[in-house]
């Protein structure tokens, strides 16, 4: 009778731990299944990876067509000097505006960083705002009418900022041409976007949407933009 | 008496358990089907082939017509001294712009992730992202570069251009909105002295890096060749 009772006993205790094992092995199995939350992503990055390919497609596209015009025009003025030189003016402007070699006006935003008693603006703080601000599509940017050209660079020497070799002070004032909406937006979102980011630091920072902003051309006065090192290489 | 008090128990403790199993049993199969079910994600895996295909052929397009943009400018501005100092001009421009392959002295700047810590070895009290490259570094390595007169930089292929953003999202590092990651190699073009100096003094930035076990290797070279940027730069909002 006793020694019935224990096999029972043991039987049950048996199957007991049979059924827990199967259970926590499906407890191991459904956390390692549950990448419900990664398969999303995924999907929301495939489509993100569609929307950004067909941009660079639209845009190269355009280019293309530009470009093959300007092949045409070319052609069809090939005899004529005058014809020829309007044709090189004109890319020659374009190019120009885009190197930061003009004066140049648009819509855009105007962003103020001042020190304030507590927190001073460094340096870094403004290659932060670079980076966002190329981020959102910024085609022209100055600080302190310092046009910010590809090879510009911010630094700081002995508590001084410098860009593009030449002192700057606060308040510093940065002018980005571009869309606004995009700009405006992508600076104030909310907690993350610079500028949320760097008030919570106890930094001082102002916005302004333009409709009509003026960037100076580069001065070249320090620093002629031209290769001493660099040759183009014919593919 | 007391024996049937403990089989109903028992018996209860067993449907329990069954019942918790096939509910399992039931949530496995429920995540499975999202799984099998990506057939929409490969429909739309397909659409970003399909995308890209059509990117590359535009953008095979666009640089044989750059090519022969270029040509029939410097011909058709040859008898014309005005005319060749013009075309000369829009030239480097587009050098400037990063629109074009260099080639010249300069250094190659390889940095790595640490290899010696994984999320495994990592030390409790420690945080992974201390050990990793981020996307931070890279702009404070390009900023220095620029700093010691690079004329042109690239990382891991991607031309730095006036519009080029290095960005971080979750832990994916992109630059010109293309994924990059561990090693980095950094190529720049400019007087190969100042350039390693710029990066490899003490307390410069690849002796921060290398505090934090981030492995960095700087050699200077005679000829480094830097591709040119794939995308386009627009003028769309300035005049």
């Amino acid at each position: 009778m006793n020694k019935e009772k224990i096999v029972m006993a043991v039987t049950i205790g048996l199957v007991c731990m049979v059924l827990m094992t199967v259970m926590f092995a499906q407890f191991r199995t459904v956390e390692q299944t549950d990448i419900t939350g990664i398969e999303t992503a995924r999907e929301e990055e495939l489509r993100t990876m569609i929307s950004s390919w067909k941009t660079k497609y639209e845009e190269t596209s355009t280019q293309l067509e530009e470009t093959t015009q300007k092949i045409n025009e070319y052609n069809e003025k090939a005899a004529s000097t005058e014809e020829t030189s309007v044709l090189l003016d004109g890319e020659l402007q374009q190019t120009s505006m885009l190197v930061g070699k003009t004066d140049v006006t648009g819509e855009g935003v105007i962003i103020t960083l001042s020190n304030n008693e507590d927190k001073e603006i460094e340096y870094t703080d403004l290659l932060s705002l670079l980076n966002e601000l190329r981020l959102a599509g910024a085609e022209a940017i100055s600080i302190n009418d310092k046009r910010i050209v590809n090879m510009t660079e911010i630094v700081e020497v002995n508590g001084t900022i410098l860009i593009n070799e030449e002192r700057v002070t606060s308040p510093y004032t940065v002018k980005v041409i571009g869309n606004q909406t995009y700009l405006s937006s992508a600076l104030s979102l909310k907690s993350s976007g610079f500028i949320d980011k760097y008030t919570n630091l106890g930094k001082t920072i102002k916005m302004t949407l333009e409709k009509n902003i003026k960037i100076l051309a580069y001065d070249s006065g320090n620093n002629l933009m031209e290769f001493k090192y660099a040759e183009e290489v014919q593919e | 008496m007391n024996r049937k008090k403990i089989a109903i128990a028992l018996g209860t403790v067993c449907c329990i358990l069954v019942i918790a199993i096939l509910i399992q049993v039931n949530t496995i199969k429920g995540t499975n089907s999202t799984v099998s079910g990506d057939f929409s994600e490969n429909s739309l895996r397909d659409e970003v082939l399909k995308w890209k295909e059509k990117y590359d052929n535009a953008s095979t397009q666009l640089d044989n017509a750059e090519k022969e943009l270029a040509t029939i400018r410097e011909n058709s501005s040859q008898d014309d001294e005005s005319s060749t100092k013009k075309e000369q001009e829009i030239t480097l421009n587009n050098n400037l712009l990063g629109l074009t392959t260099l080639k010249g002295k300069g250094i190659e700047l390889v940095v790595k992730d640490d290899p010696n810590v994984t999320s495994d070895t990592l030390a409790v009290l420690d945080d992974m992202s201390n050990h990793i490259v981020h996307d931070g570094d890279l702009r404070r390595i390009v900023n220095e570069l620029k700093n010691a007169g690079a004329e042109a930089i690239s990382i891991n292929g991607q031309r730095i251009v006036t519009t080029t953003a290095i960005t971080c999202i979750g832990n994916v590092i992109k630059i010109n909105d293309e994924k990059v990651s561990t090693p980095f190699v950094i190529k720049a073009i400019g007087f190969p002295e100042s350039l390693e100096t710029a990066l490899n003094r003490n307390g410069g930035y690849l002796d921060i890096l290398n505090d934090y076990g981030i492995v960095t290797s700087i050699k200077k070279l005679d000829s480094v060749t830097i591709t040119k940027y794939t995308g386009v730069i627009s003028s769309k909002y300035m005049k």
